[in-house]
């Protein structure tokens, strides 16, 4: 047996072994969700590289690390977290962390809005709460997805009554301490828009230490008739981590989602998002902007699935490449044939400002529709000398007329990050690891 | 304050400036005219330091500096512009930032103060005003949705805005377009200074109609093969530069 078949095969017994030890007497719904994801990771296992979506991704690193200990309750002072809270007005707060719910650093009275986290729900048997848990992702599409579930701690549960409008964004942060070095988080967030509710969401996964830890993350949207959501999401992670998320949207009639994701962060990190339309007239927009420097991977895999007639989808993502960076980007379209009357339009774009770097790109548009609006475009470059003489011969140094040049690269995805404040202090972060690197 | 002396540049191995002299003292206007391949926009790059040109002989002094030894951003903030005849689209890249950016770094190397947001605003509104450009494209993307008239505009903003030495400015085969030739003139009117000297490269005589250089030079193969001065605008404009290239290849 090889090293990594052994890590893959130790790694999994291991976690058999701790699922059969986790406690069965948290009442009836969650034993059926353990034990149902528990046995779904039995039949899935680890997924590997013969597996289309997983060819470009390989998950032995993550698993030679054996994250197998879980997360635990760490230490908590507050001063060192707030200053990474959501500047401007802010609906609330809902702060992790090292995958724990922290309600002295939460602020989650938000009017029309009802915030509870899913350790609470789990320990008082909140059924109330809880029946909606899992009704998108299911016990796992893959390994750790069900993993996800099998093992759940916490998560954030916001649902948004009914005509309810925010109009300023709620902070859900996840913060990871030094404490979390070694270990496996297992956060599942789930966010729901009764009919007719607008609200905006910021979801952000950072560090405040470079250790090695396994973010799995599972989250699930739900927009009801008429819901509106804006989500930006902003991956910060470690250098050193692995970040495994799981975003599962579902739009009833005429809800529109509006995402965008930003990735800088981990050593190896991989988004999965996948769309479902559930009736028509429902809108899905899908901004994402990754960046991947030395030796980090950053993957993204989209998954939008038209099963109704006249519903609108658009898909746009752009990455930055530097040092031996790779990334992954999979972006799959599905019309399926009664659903005419369907926009879909997918672009990527890749700026690679080394030799060393590397992207695997992938749009898939599968549309058996006649009566649809369809599109897809990507594409890979590098800086143009002609802008970059352009901006040197108005006295920029190249390093700054590069940088600015990424930046305006980046900017069509920046600007979907609504608050001002965090536009810009994002645009800083940006600008900070393309001037880190060669 | 620009002395060119012998200078020699080729592409790809190919010579394209095969000895060329050319003095420009401060307050004067050059025209540097001639026909397609005499190798105007190459003079043009080179004094601006683009890549892809390989000087192979000669030397230029920029106010007692060896400007060939200098970065093109050196260049820049040794007082040189180069307004080109195709500016760069810069999707994504704010043109105030720009030009903010581009003005405190010629003042930073310049050993002035960078200017503060309020007193830049100021400027650029009244510089704006100047070369009569829509503020609104101030918000926009530098030069991206242009028309070929805005770009120009933008190019002689920039020129406003960063007060250069030595301005050249590569009109070499845009002379079709009127509007934009109008505003290349005007901007040149408008920066003409005792202090200041600017050479025009053109390949259309149209353009000496808005502007009254000092000196008037002919480049063909390579080579300036006529200076002069009012007098040889005057001729050129009733004979056109042909009977030049005739007699220079005879």
């Amino acid at each position: 047996m090889t090293r990594q078949l052994q890590a893959v095969s130790d790694f999994q017994k291991a976690t058999q072994h701790y699922i059969a030890g986790l406690p069965l007497d948290q009442g009836a719904w969650l034993t059926d969700h353990r034990w149902s994801a528990a046995m779904r990771f039995s039949d899935l296992g680890f997924p590997d590289k013969r597996e289309e979506a997983w060819r470009y991704t390989s998950i032995e690193g993550l698993l030679e690390q054996g994250f197998i200990t879980s997360d635990s309750d760490s230490e908590v002072v507050g001063a060192e977290f707030e200053q990474h809270f959501l500047h401007g007005p802010t609906a609330g707060r809902v702060v992790f962390v090292d995958g724990t719910f922290q309600p002295a650093l939460s602020d989650t009275h938000i009017p029309g809005v009802r915030v509870s986290n899913l350790r609470t729900a789990m320990e008082t048997s909140d059924l109330e709460i809880l029946k909606s848990v899992g009704t998108l992702s299911g016990p796992g599409t893959h390994g750790f997805s069900a993993l996800n579930m099998a093992t759940m701690r916490d998560g954030a549960l916001i649902r948004v009554g009914g005509g309810s409008r925010l109009d300023a964004p709620i902070d859900l942060i996840s913060i990871s301490t030094s404490s979390a070095s070694g270990r496996t988080m297992r956060p599942r967030h789930l966010i729901v828009l009764e009919r007719g509710a607008e609200a905006m969401l910021v979801e952000r996964y950072l560090s405040l230490h470079e250790g090695a830890y396994f973010n799995n993350l599972v989250c699930e949207v739900l927009l009801e008739e008429g819901a509106s959501l804006i989500h930006q999401r902003v991956q910060q992670e470690s250098e050193s981590a692995y970040h495994l998320a799981d975003l599962h949207i579902e739009l009833q009639a005429d809800a529109s989602y509006r995402g965008v994701n930003l990735a800088m962060g981990g050593a190896w990190s991989r988004t999965m998002i996948s769309n479902c339309f559930a009736a028509p007239g429902a809108s899905c927009e899908l901004h994402g902007l990754y960046l991947a420097g030395e030796g980090q991977l950053v993957d993204f895999h989209l998954d939008v699935d038209h099963a109704v007639p006249g519903c609108d989808s658009r898909e746009n993502f752009r990455g930055i490449l530097h040092g031996n960076g790779r990334a992954v980007f999979d972006g799959r379209i599905l019309v399926q044939e009664q659903a005419q009357k369907s926009s879909a339009h997918l672009s990527n774009a890749n700026l690679m400002l080394s030799r060393r770097a590397e992207v695997d790109t992938k749009p898939q548009l599968e549309i058996l529709a006649d009566d649809v609006l369809c599109s897809h475009g990507t594409t890979v470059g590098q800086i143009d000398p002609q802008a970059l003489f352009y901006l040197r011969s108005r006295g920029l140094s190249e390093e700054r007329a590069r940088r600015l040049l990424c930046l305006g690269f980046a900017s069509e995805i920046l600007e979907e990050f609504r608050s001002a404040g965090l536009r810009e202090h994002l645009a800083g972060l940006i600008q900070k690891k393309i001037g880190s690197e060669p | 304050m620009l002395r060119i002396k012998a200078l020699r540049a080729s592409v790809d191995g190919k010579e394209i400036l095969k000895g060329i002299d050319l003095e420009v003292r401060a307050g004067e206007v050059h025209a540097v005219m001639g026909p397609n391949g005499s190798g105007k926009s190459t003079l043009a790059h080179v004094l601006a330091g683009r890549d892809g040109y390989q000087v192979t002989g000669g030397g230029v002094d920029l106010m007692g500096q060896d400007l060939l030894d200098l970065e093109t951003e050196e260049r820049a903030h040794q007082g040189l512009f180069l307004a080109m005849q195709y500016p760069v689209e810069l999707p994504g890249v704010n043109n105030l930032t720009f030009l903010r950016e581009s003005l405190n770094a010629v003042r930073r190397a310049r050993g002035e103060a960078e200017m503060d947001a309020v007193g830049f605003m100021k400027l650029v509104r009244q510089k704006a005003n100047d070369v009569k450009l829509d503020q609104k494209l101030l918000k926009r993307s530098v030069n991206a949705g242009f028309s070929g008239g805005e770009k120009k505009r933008n190019e002689i903003l920039q020129m406003a805005v960063l007060e250069p030495r030595l301005a050249i400015l590569d009109e070499t085969d845009s002379g079709l377009d009127i509007d934009a030739l109008r505003t290349v003139a005007d901007g040149v009117n408008m920066m003409r200074s005792p202090d200041r000297a600017m050479i025009v490269v053109t390949h259309y005589q149209r353009l000496l109609d808005y502007i009254e250089p000092d000196h008037l030079h002919v480049l063909a193969d390579g080579r300036i093969v006529r200076s002069g001065g009012k007098e040889l605008a005057v001729e050129l404009e009733e004979r056109g530069y042909g009977w030049l290239l005739e007699e220079h290849a005879a």
